[in-house]
């Protein structure tokens, strides 16, 4: 395992040790100590929304007649289910919204969460980014009565604990960081030191915002995108200001950054149906993402809800869903829809950026990344 | 006496029920070839016959054309028909429509992909069939799936040219078709290289505003009434071995038009976004909200076209005819607007594409020629289009002795040949050898009425050097015959 360390970057060796030798990389210490990490991330996390903060952990649905629909070209996985067919989560973001108006309605915070389990049949395109996995946890949760501010107090909040409980572990990060440093130039990822507790509050900017400062950076350097196609064997997306930022934009910017930062207001086109247009800045959404710095990119997907039946419907049609299978989700939103905001935060990739990972893969001891065959 | 009183319609509504509303509910696709005459019957409005190419006798492009040949005298054979189409660039300015799933088409739409691909043509891949056929398995061993079709055209194409574009209805959405195309591992290059496009269907030209209608079998029924198709009979209720489905019509607004193909731009960013459209009355505002969200092409079918299990009140009775499509990608150019515009809707040979790039589309999509084109055998003039063509035994018996095979391939080949020749010798007698160089100074209407009405020169009056009228038109509108 010695003779991995230089190679590591080389994704088709990593992926061949995977696919060769799974227990000799999972036996490595070093992959013991990023396994360890995992497992105080998870607890940090879990104390401070459960002893902190007030929500309340559910056991989420794992498969159901719909998932969310939300996730850009990634492939949704069928399960017959005793003759129906139901989805397996890509996300369970439509059933947290219902529970925490039912926590509310029934007298408790109205404050929920999940470790959620999610598949994601990820278009093959995201191989090379570093950070898609297709098997992955989103510790997913969801505020009643608050908007996109208020989750992003909750997220800024929740990613400090867990900078505040790492920086206690420096001695479990440095010899991952050891063992990885000299991938991270190849890999885009700027070097480190040690952890440092990021100051509060997180940088914010508008989505606008943030295209104008990659343009400039880019009409500055104009070197810049070449890079990017020959580091991740891509062709680059235009930057517009009306679309969701292609990764490699994400990518720059987080490399751009030695702390997280958030970018909120999405253009409509970008999300879900679920994400809440502003009334007073139309083709806006009342979203937000939580980028972690040093190139590491998103952790953090989250938004104020959609919650009026007749905006929602709408919303639905622009994305061609059939209004049918949402039945039961239109009626609770006609009889209960009420604010609700939330996030969901990628667990590997919180561990693969505390822990300097070069591929997200090496977070998990059974990755599953797309289009490649391992256990 | 006479009386033109309709008692048969009438007496065969009484004994039919539902099945007399639609005419080609037996087959679907052979059947419906037989769609087209029911607008010549008692004809009511004016189509691309009504306008006729009026060649020059001084043609300075000849000249320029002869200097670029290095001083020879052109010929028809030096008409350039490449172009880009909506993201594509193409040998020839016709599109193979986006055809779906009936078994006569689906039979023989592979060959039809290697033509396309062959000829360097934009192939298109209508609804369902994935569900119906299979994605990449055959769920019938007898007849292709879709990839079946989609590898076809990729294993002939010629470097450079073509494309594929690719609809997906409700039920190809429920099983994410476009999310499985896009992260197919067999597509990728394709996609990278941008020969894909994924078509939003908008409408279809003998139907507009009417949700999808097909005949399926009973175990079919019983899946699709799961997903909230309506199925009629109820196969809860009545057991019978085919059954109505009928799917909503999608529903539109400016605003969800917009948004929906800024959707997919964003989920999909390395494939092209067409739009399938009908013949509707707001077709204008429909290609100005589309090209305002970055569409690459939109496709219009006039109501001549997309005949297949339509009602015969909404054959006769719905939608714009093609010519008037055609008036509003006039009024779409004249603003400027410079979206790639395909038209279809009974176009079947190369005039009527000359004259169709004249009113400033920029390609014609052909569906049902390549469907009689690609079952031509011997005697089938004797059957194909003819009433009784609908009795399974005579379509199986044809079968029998022709089935599909590699014969289709030269036969669609043959027609596109006759049609690609006809467009070159007409483009030429106007003395252009570019495409973009055809315009309305090259074509006139036969009646004033069309004339004005579409801003065109008529045939008997108003010949300027400009092109535009030079006299007066007092004459009142004229009566359509």
């Amino acid at each position: 395992m010695a003779q991995l360390s230089n190679k590591v970057t080389k994704k088709s060796d990593f992926m061949k040790e995977l696919q060769d030798d799974i227990f000799k990389v999972i036996s490595d210490p070093v992959f013991q100590s990023v396994y360890e990490v995992y497992d105080r991330i998870s607890q940090s996390m879990r104390s401070y929304l459960t002893d902190e903060t007030d929500f309340l952990e559910f056991k989420p649905p794992l498969i159901g007649p719909v998932t969310d629909p939300g996730t850009r070209g990634a492939k949704q996985t069928e399960i017959d289910f005793y003759g129906k067919d139901y989805k397996f989560m890509s996300s369970a973001i439509l059933y947290k919204q219902l529970l925490a108006i039912s926590r509310q309605e029934a007298g408790f915070p109205g404050r929920i969460y999940f470790f959620a389990d999610n598949l994601r049949m990820e278009p093959l395109e995201t191989a090379n980014t570093d950070r898609h996995l297709a098997e992955f946890i989103q510790v997913d949760l969801e505020i009643v009565d608050a908007d996109h501010f208020d989750a992003m107090e909750i997220a800024e909040g929740l990613v400090r604990q867990v900078y505040k409980d790492m920086t206690e572990s420096q001695e479990l990060l440095t010899p991952i960081w050891d063992r990885f440093r000299d991938s991270w130039p190849e890999r885009g990822l700027a070097p480190r030191k040690e952890l440092k507790v990021p100051t509060k509050p997180f940088k914010r900017y508008e989505f606008s915002e943030a295209v104008g400062l990659l343009q400039s950076h880019i009409d500055e350097h104009p070197d810049v995108i070449p890079e990017i196609e020959s580091r991740f064997g891509i062709k680059a997306n235009d930057l517009r200001p009306d679309m969701e930022l292609a990764w490699e934009y994400e990518w720059l910017l987080s490399s751009l950054h030695d702390e997280p930062f958030f970018i909120h207001d999405y253009p409509r086109g970008a999300r879900g149906f679920y994400d809440r247009e502003y009334d007073d800045k139309p083709g806006y959404l009342m979203d937000f993402d939580l980028i972690f710095p040093h190139g590491y990119g998103e952790a953090i997907s989250g938004a104020a809800r959609e919650f009026d039946h007749r905006r929602v419907i709408p919303r639905m049609k622009e994305s061609g869903e059939s209004l049918q299978k949402y039945k039961w989700y239109l009626s609770f939103l006609q009889q209960h829809g009420r604010p609700t905001a939330g996030f969901g935060i990628g667990l590997e990739r919180t561990v693969r950026y505390f822990c300097g990972l070069p591929k997200i893969m090496m977070a998990l001891p059974y990755p599953k990344v797309p289009g490649v065959f391992s256990p | 006496m006479s009386t033109d009183y309709p008692f048969e319609e009438i007496i065969e509504r009484a004994r039919k029920g539902r099945d007399a509303i639609y005419p080609y509910k037996d087959e679907i696709s052979r059947f419906s070839v037989f769609g087209a005459d029911l607008h010549t019957q008692s004809r009511r409005f004016h189509t691309l016959d009504d306008i006729l190419i009026t060649a020059p006798q001084f043609t300075p492009h000849r000249l320029e054309k002869a200097y670029d040949l290095v001083f020879r005298e052109p010929f028809f054979r030096d008409v350039d028909l490449t172009r880009e189409i909506g993201g594509f660039k193409t040998k020839l300015p016709i599109v193979q429509s986006s055809m779906g799933s009936p078994e006569d088409w689906n039979a023989v739409a592979p060959y039809s992909a290697k033509v396309c691909a062959k000829k360097g043509m934009i192939y298109g891949i209508g609804e369902n069939v994935a569900a119906t056929w299979g994605y990449d398995e055959r769920t019938d061993p007898s007849q292709p799936c879709l990839m079946d079709r989609i590898l076809s055209y990729f294993e002939h194409k010629i470097d450079g040219y073509g494309g594929v574009v690719i609809q997906q209805n409700e039920e190809d959405a429920q099983n994410e078709l476009w999310n499985r195309i896009y992260s197919d591992k067999r597509l990728t290059p394709y996609i990278e290289e941008g020969l894909i496009a994924f078509e939003i269907k908008g409408g279809q030209g003998a139907k507009s505003g009417i949700g999808g209608e097909k005949i399926v079998d009973r175990d079919t029924a019983l899946r699709l009434q799961d997903k909230g198709y309506i199925i009629h009979p109820d196969p809860q209720e009545v057991d019978q071995s085919v059954y109505e489905r009928h799917s909503a019509a999608d529903i539109f607004t400016e605003e969800i038009l917009k948004n929906r193909i800024l959707k997919l731009r964003n989920d999909y960013p390395r494939v092209r976004i067409w739009l399938k459209t009908g013949p509707y009355r707001d077709l204008l505002s429909v290609i100005r909200v589309a090209t305002e969200a970055g569409i690459d092409a939109v496709s219009i079918d006039g109501k001549e076209g997309g005949t297949g299990m339509s009602p015969t009140a909404a054959l006769q009775h719905l939608g714009l005819p093609t010519l008037a499509c055609l008036n509003a990608v006039r009024d779409a150019r004249a603003e400027g607007i410079e979206t790639s515009i395909i038209i279809s809707g009974r176009i079947h040979d190369g005039s009527q594409i000359v004259k169709a790039l004249a009113l400033g589309a920029d390609a014609a999509a052909m569906g049902r020629p390549f469907l009689i084109a690609a079952n031509a055998y011997p005697l089938s003039k004797l059957f194909i289009g003819k009433e009784f063509y609908k009795f399974k035994w005579i379509k199986k018996l044809a079968r029998m002795i022709y089935p599909p095979s590699e014969r289709s391939e030269k036969l669609i080949e043959n027609f596109l040949e006759t049609v690609e020749l006809e467009i070159q010798l007409l483009i030429s007698s106007l003395g252009k050898y570019d495409l973009s160089l055809v315009s309305d100074e090259d074509i006139a209407a036969t009646s004033i009425g069309l004339a004005q009405a579409m801003n065109l020169k008529h045939l008997y009056g108003g010949f300027s050097s400009s092109g535009n009228i030079d006299r007066p038109l007092i004459q009142p509108l004229d009566q359509l015959e």
